[in-house]
């Protein structure tokens, strides 16, 4: 006879059994991660790079042992397939117990989709590249994480940085792709730009669809418009088109240029000398931290002999997301008498966590976003290397640049002093 | 006043020339083969693949620059002799005489195929090949600095525009294309090898596309999805002007880029959409486009 207990017991083990991927238990096989990139189209200059970085890392720390013990076994999602099928693939992903944590997205637009659904899925997510300040502007994720910063220290930092090599700048061109990032970027810039000079004016301000492909019409239009600056935070294929299309018309010698993702694309294209780029973080494999460090100097070169070119910083924010995950595995079977963690565990162990990585520090806050520095230059020539480095560098501290919890960020630039360029590190400062 | 309205001349011009190209090839197979040709959009894409790819294996084996000109028309040629044929004669042929639905469905599954064949033979990765851009360097406009190559693709465009019309009117076997577009039973009738006359007609059209793709690659490049951007732009620009006029094209690409144009200078968040507000208005006036009519059928 089958009595009440009898179905409650089974019932409460079926449970633990369907649930076995929230709970600690034994160390798996491996250890199934979703990786998420753009590795088809125009962006896939931008993101191949971060998914040959995921290779390599799973590579090197399947090398020394895995993660516990546990080796990594990826799933590669391309993100060129838009949103929707982005989507798709990853509850098809997180519905396997076998993968236990996403570094998923480059595209803002495709963590600000993921984000709800790892909420609901419970899994892990670390957004290695995604950078929209609007994620946890109106909703908590307590299961997405986005431990390499935000939109608003990233484009403050260029604004300080251009205030302090060119004071007298008065009047600006934006050209930026026709999508949040794009939108978002022109407005911290801008209003940024006014807060420490106010009199500062926008002459135009270009949006053209992301994989225009030619950008003839508006290098013309730029031209016209004689700003002192132009500010660009295009990307991928499309950056290296306009900087293809816009040398030879000789846009970067009758205004300044700063091309925020500039340095993902000087392996690829020739960047005149003297433009302003940086790495949306602190991710340049070559700068003074991260030349002082055996470990990053190791990858740099296994990547080199790897894919025949330098990480790029796609590829060094994707690395330093593995050794996020890694330190948040440790993190929790430390924490748990050296069990393998759940889901959960592991989430856990990523809030307010700080991770030294390959360039830097990585600090996450109480509302998963995350701090780290911003180094910003100016294309220059160096003996011993093939194509230009980055010189009159810079590092500012994220956390002067990023800000609180809870204020709204664009109110908070246009709070920010005029004066704050001269109080921060000066360029040349990071050597 | 002279440095306002140059610029947007030039870069209007320059800008029609390219989609003059796509869709005046798109204009000649409907006009012709009265097919609206939904995958003429890969054509534009396989003639840039095309030329990228020649005009990087020239200059990888070190042969003289100049000779990457010359690699543009070949390449769009190749393309034309090669995959105008096996499709007229397969696909194409097949969908003769269905309704528009059918026409529509099987040549946007042709579409389909050849974006995946492009992906399959030329990989995700973005191709650049800029030596004839080099090789021409600038020119200062109106204080504006083009490239010699944008003022280049505007001649040769409409030298390109008189040549089809000289084509058409001066040549035997434009006369008979003239004659099928007029009447096409009767054509048979007079003993005009019309299925001939078909597959020149769409090769051709396949050779316009290719060589508007080829004549990009200089200076845009080429990457995945290249097609079904221009192919998109290039139905707007023919039902603009009047499916099945070449005149039309030609007309209508200089609206819709002149609309880009002065919405990139004037009001940016209108640039995607300025061609598409341009086609509504026409089509809201007339319904059949600008040089388009509900009876007549003249090339």
């Amino acid at each position: 006879m089958i009595s009440y207990r009898n179905i409650l017991c089974s019932a409460v083990a079926a449970a633990a059994l369907l649930a076995g991927p929230a709970l600690a238990e034994d160390k798996p096989a491996a250890l199934g991660v979703g990786v998420f990139s753009f590795t088809s189209g125009g962006t896939a200059a931008y993101g191949k790079p971060g998914r040959d970085a995921a290779e390599l890392m799973i590579e090197r720390i399947n090398a020394k042992g895995g993660i516990g013990g546990v080796p990594l076994s990826a799933t590669y999602v391309d993100e060129g397939q838009g949103t929707e099928g982005v989507i798709a693939e990853y509850r098809k992903l997180a519905g396997d117990a076998a993968t236990e944590v996403m570094i998923a997205a480059l595209s803002s637009g495709n963590c600000m989709a993921l984000a709800p659904v790892s909420d609901q899925m419970k899994v892990p997510t670390v957004g290695w590249n995604c950078d929209t300040h609007q994620l946890y502007l109106k909703d908590a994720h307590p299961y997405f994480f986005r431990p390499n910063g935000n939109t608003v220290p990233e484009f403050v930092a260029y604004a300080a940085y251009l205030i302090a090599v060119k004071p007298d700048v008065k009047r600006i061109a934006i050209i930026n792709p026709d999508y949040a990032f794009g939108h978002d970027a022109a407005k911290i810039f801008t209003t940024a730009i006014k807060a420490f000079k106010p009199d500062v004016e926008v002459v135009a301000e270009l949006f053209p669809k992301l994989g225009a492909g030619t950008y003839q019409t508006e290098i013309s239009r730029l031209t016209a418009a004689r700003p002192d600056v132009i500010f660009s935070n295009l990307w991928g294929g499309d950056l290296e088109n306009f900087v293809r299309q816009a040398s030879p018309r000789g846009l970067f010698r009758s205004s300044q240029a700063v091309l925020a993702l500039g340095e993902s694309s000087m392996q690829n294209v020739q960047i005149p000398e003297g433009v302003i780029v940086g790495v949306l973080g602190d991710g340049w494999w070559m700068s003074p931290d991260a030349a002082a460090n055996p470990e990053t100097r190791e990858f740099a070169e296994a990547y080199k002999a790897k894919y025949g070119k330098w990480p790029v910083f796609p590829a060094m924010k994707m690395a330093n997301s593995f050794l996020y995950v890694q330190a948040a595995y440790d993190k929790a079977m430390a924490g748990n008498g050296g069990k393998w963690p759940s889901r959960d565990e592991v989430a856990a162990a990523m809030k307010g966590s700080e991770v030294k990585t390959l360039t830097g520090t990585m600090q996450t806050r109480a509302d998963n976003d995350g701090v780290v520095d911003q180094i910003i230059g100016v294309t220059a020539k160096a003996d011993g290397h093939d194509g230009p480095v980055i010189g009159d560098m810079v590092r500012y501290k994220g956390a002067d640049l990023m800000p609180p919890a809870g204020e709204d960020p664009i109110a908070w630039i246009g709070t920010l002093s005029a004066d704050l360029p001269t109080k921060l590190p000066q360029p040349g400062s990071y050597k | 006043m002279f440095e306002t309205i140059v610029p947007l001349l030039i870069d209007g011009l320059a800008n029609a020339a390219l989609i003059f190209l796509v869709a005046v090839g798109l204009t000649l197979v409907f006009s012709v083969l009265r097919v609206l040709n939904v995958a003429h959009g890969s054509f534009y894409s396989i003639g840039a693949y095309a030329a990228a790819s020649l005009g990087l294996w020239v200059v990888g084996a070190g042969l003289p620059g100049w000779l990457t000109f010359a690699s543009l028309p070949l390449s769009a040629a190749l393309v034309a002799v090669i995959v105008g044929p096996l499709i007229e004669r397969t696909l194409i042929r097949w969908a003769y005489g269905k309704s528009e639905a059918v026409q529509i469905l099987v040549t946007f599954g042709l579409f389909l195929i050849l974006e995946d064949l492009q992906r399959i033979v030329f990989g995700v990765d973005s191709f650049y090949e800029d030596t004839p851009v080099q090789l021409l360097g600038s020119i200062e406009i109106g204080g504006v600095v083009y490239l010699t190559y944008q003022l280049v693709l505007i001649l040769l465009a409409a030298a390109l525009l008189v040549g089809l019309k000289l084509f058409i009117g001066h040549t035997r076997i434009g006369k008979l294309i003239a004659a099928v577009v007029a009447d096409r039973e009767i054509s048979q009738a007079m003993g005009i090898n019309t299925n001939r006359v078909f597959m020149i007609a769409f090769s051709l059209g396949v050779f316009l596309a290719a060589l508007g793709g080829a004549l990009t690659v200089p200076q845009a490049g080429v990457s995945p999805g290249l097609g079904a951007d221009t192919m998109v732009l290039a139905f707007a620009v023919a039902a603009i002007g009047g499916l099945g006029k070449i005149e039309g094209a030609a007309v209508a690409a200089v609206i819709v880029a002149l609309a880009r144009v002065l919405a990139i200078y004037f009001a940016p968040e209108l640039d995607a959409v300025a061609p598409y507000l341009v086609m509504l208005l026409v089509l809201l006036v007339r319904p059949y486009g600008l040089f388009g009519s509900a009876t007549t059928r003249k090339i």
